[in-house]
């Protein structure tokens, strides 16, 4: 699904990833742990198509596809979801009027027919149900005013409704206390499906109690360093990223 | 000749047209024309015409009368919900709608204007006016149905045409006047509107300046607050070839509260000027204003917000915020708030903020699956929403959405 081979990039001017490879199959959910500074918030961006993330060098395929020439609505509508490490506020542009529009893009890319204004509230008042997030949230500009643990939760409602091919969540766990992370979880462990992908980016394994990964990847100096299965967070959580420095670098 | 004297002897020419016409207006086209003899019009020194140029009207909008017959139909015009009277190319309709409580009457010398012509282009609009109209609101009126007028200033060739609107109301009443403006081709609307707000009386006023890209518009709004009296004035706008409005709000008596909302749009190579002072001349009123802006492409946005405080106005509250939202760095806004306080006494704030488009919105937007331009659009409407929302009329509203939507 994901083919990430041998990937550089630089955020202004300056190389942050230096030669990363990574595959994720449908059906899989990966973490990727890594110190601060080690590259994980730009491979998210890089992937997402953010401005001012460039490739360097090597490929991103997305579903065999090369990603790079693809802005950032087409990666959305080809099914690439990046819940946000900081998600924005949008005073003035309701919930419920962004949702409606991303959904009917990615409904359009999709070949189906945009869902009807009740069964779309519906569908939002479920997908908020879910969450924990009080349906007003809908009415309120997208993020605004919301407390950090709202809006990364409100990421998840989002995610719930798009239903992507594969979903990047760039260190959603960040800043939230365990009820919430919780409820994050919950979510995220509700899209599990053999046809779908999950890249869980993350500096704590606390989250990988709650979404039990397939595989985890440590990422430092802009390259993955090792690779394993669940027990690898286990084990990192125990020694601390120091254990890996100079592996394999 | 330079232009200021070019624009004197073409109003003076279009002026020409009228001076034999024996009316009841006579006097009053007397008047203005003494007023173009004496006051020249305006260059870019004079301070407040810096950023606003007046050489678009050497075409000859002023020598000429505007008077192609209006093919407007009521279907064209939406519906807000009041009594309908259009105004095609400054000439009344044969019949005026019946309003309970309000009394419509024409114009004439007998009951002049409660200002005086003191700029050339209010010297002008006397000069060259068909048809005047006075809206009497009677004591203690709470008028239900709001009065919609719609000025059409239609032409194929540059021409212009005069609007001169009174309306009173007496104490104790309330009224909602709603002005649209909505002309086509290279017309010159030149309009004027005098308000007098009677003792604790309640004025809700709109002025939706729709006119097509093609056409000129120049006017003054005059309102005078008497004690206790209560303005609430909902300007939206897109620039044309050249829009310039002047409003000045007196509040004479103690006690007078103002509120203003404002959108002005000036997309392509588009022109709009606001210059508003509030002389805050008695104490205790209160006055609040939000305008707020976008420019794009090679648009041109003028705003001057002048907050004049008297000596005696003691207890004031004025607040004036001007937002701006920049779409292209070809674009040009000049935002310029003014504040001229004789008085310790008093409350006054304001703020001007010019920005772009934030990079980070449009990513989260695009990042969901909605193309660039539709981001846009969304980010440009989220930016005006808070004034859209705080339209009392949803019909209005709901139009203001849309029709602005589409410049966005």
């Amino acid at each position: 699904m994901l083919e990430v081979k041998n990937l550089h990039a630089s955020v202004a001017g300056k190389e942050i990833l230096k030669g990363l490879s990574l595959t994720v199959n449908a059906g899989e959910v990966h973490a990727i742990m890594g110190p601060n500074g080690s590259g994980k918030s730009t491979l998210s961006n890089v992937l997402a198509g953010r401005d001012g993330y460039e490739i360097i060098s090597g490929d991103v395929l997305f579903e065999g596809k090369p990603v790079a020439d693809m802005a950032p609505e087409e990666r959305a509508r080809a099914g690439i979801f990046l819940a946000f490490q900081y998600p924005v506020e949008i005073p003035g542009v309701s919930n419920m009027e962004f949702l409606k529009a991303s959904l009917e893009e990615i409904y359009k890319a999709q070949g189906k027919e945009p869902l009807d204004a009740v069964t779309l509230l519906r569908k939002a008042r479920e997908a908020c149900q879910q969450v924990n997030l009080d349906q007003q949230f809908l009415k309120r500009g997208v993020n605004e005013g919301f407390s950090g643990g709202e809006k990364k939760r409100n990421e998840i409602m989002q995610m719930l409704l798009l239903e992507p091919k594969l979903a990047l969540l760039d260190e959603t766990d960040s800043g939230l206390d365990i009820d919430a992370l919780q409820v994050v979880a919950k979510g995220v462990n509700s899209l599990r499906r053999p046809d779908r992908g999950i890249v869980l980016v993350t500096h704590y394994q606390r989250l990988l109690d709650y979404i039990v990964p397939d595989f985890v990847h440590v990422l430092a100096g802009g390259r993955i360093i090792k690779s394993g299965g669940k027990e690898l967070a286990l084990e990192l959580e125990e020694k601390g990223y120091g254990w890996l420095e100079g592996h394999g670098a | 000749m330079t232009l200021t004297e070019s624009l004197k002897a073409q109003a003076l020419e279009g002026a020409t047209a009228y001076q034999q016409r024996n009316d009841t207006l006579s006097s009053l086209r007397d008047a203005g024309r003494d007023a173009l003899e004496n006051l020249p019009f305006p260059d870019k020194k004079s301070e407040r015409w810096k950023y606003t140029s007046l050489i678009k009207l050497q075409d000859g909008h002023l020598a000429k009368q505007a008077h192609k017959t209006s093919e407007l139909s009521t279907a064209d015009v939406p519906d807000f919900g009041g009594a309908q009277l259009v105004i095609t190319n400054g000439a009344l309709p044969a019949t005026l709608p019946k309003i309970d409580g309000v009394i419509f009457s024409t114009l004439s010398a007998d009951n002049p204007s409660a200002a005086k012509e003191l700029t050339p282009f209010s010297g002008f609009n006397a000069a060259t006016l068909q048809d005047g109209l006075n809206i009497h609101v009677a004591k203690g009126a709470q008028v239900k149905q709001a009065l919609h007028i719609i000025y059409v200033g239609e032409s194929d060739t540059p021409a212009s045409a005069a609007t001169r609107v009174n309306v009173t109301l007496d104490e104790n009443s309330a009224f909602t006047l709603i002005e649209h403006y909505a002309g086509t081709g290279p017309a010159l609307t030149s309009a004027i509107t005098r308000i007098h707000v009677g003792g604790n009386a309640e004025l809700t006023h709109y002025r939706l300046q729709s006119e097509s890209a093609e056409t000129l518009h120049i006017s003054e709004l005059d309102i005078q607050q008497q004690r206790d009296s209560r303005v609430r004035s909902y300007q939206l706008m897109k620039g044309n070839v050249l829009r310039r409005n002047d409003v000045r709000v007196w509040m004479n008596e103690p006690g007078a509260d103002l509120v203003i909302r404002a959108v002005f749009l000036a997309r392509d190579s588009s022109h709009v000027d606001n210059n508003v002072c509030i002389e805050h001349a008695s104490p205790h009123c209160t006055s609040d204003q939000i305008f707020k802006g976008i420019a794009g492409e090679t648009g041109k946005a003028v705003f001057n917000g002048r907050i004049h405080i008297h000596p005696g106005a003691k207890g004031t509250d004025a607040q004036l915020s001007n937002k701006n939202l920049l779409l292209a760095n070809t674009a040009e806004i000049d935002s310029k708030p003014e504040l001229e306080i004789y008085n310790d006494d008093v409350k006054c704030g304001h703020g001007t903020t010019i920005g772009q488009m934030d990079s980070e919105q449009l990513f989260y937007l695009r990042s969901r699956g909605v193309d660039a331009e539709q981001a846009k659009r969304m980010l440009g409407i989220g930016f005006i929403n808070e004034l859209i929302l705080s339209l009392p009329n949803e019909a209005i509203a709901e139009w203001a959405r849309d029709w602005l939507g589409e410049s966005l």
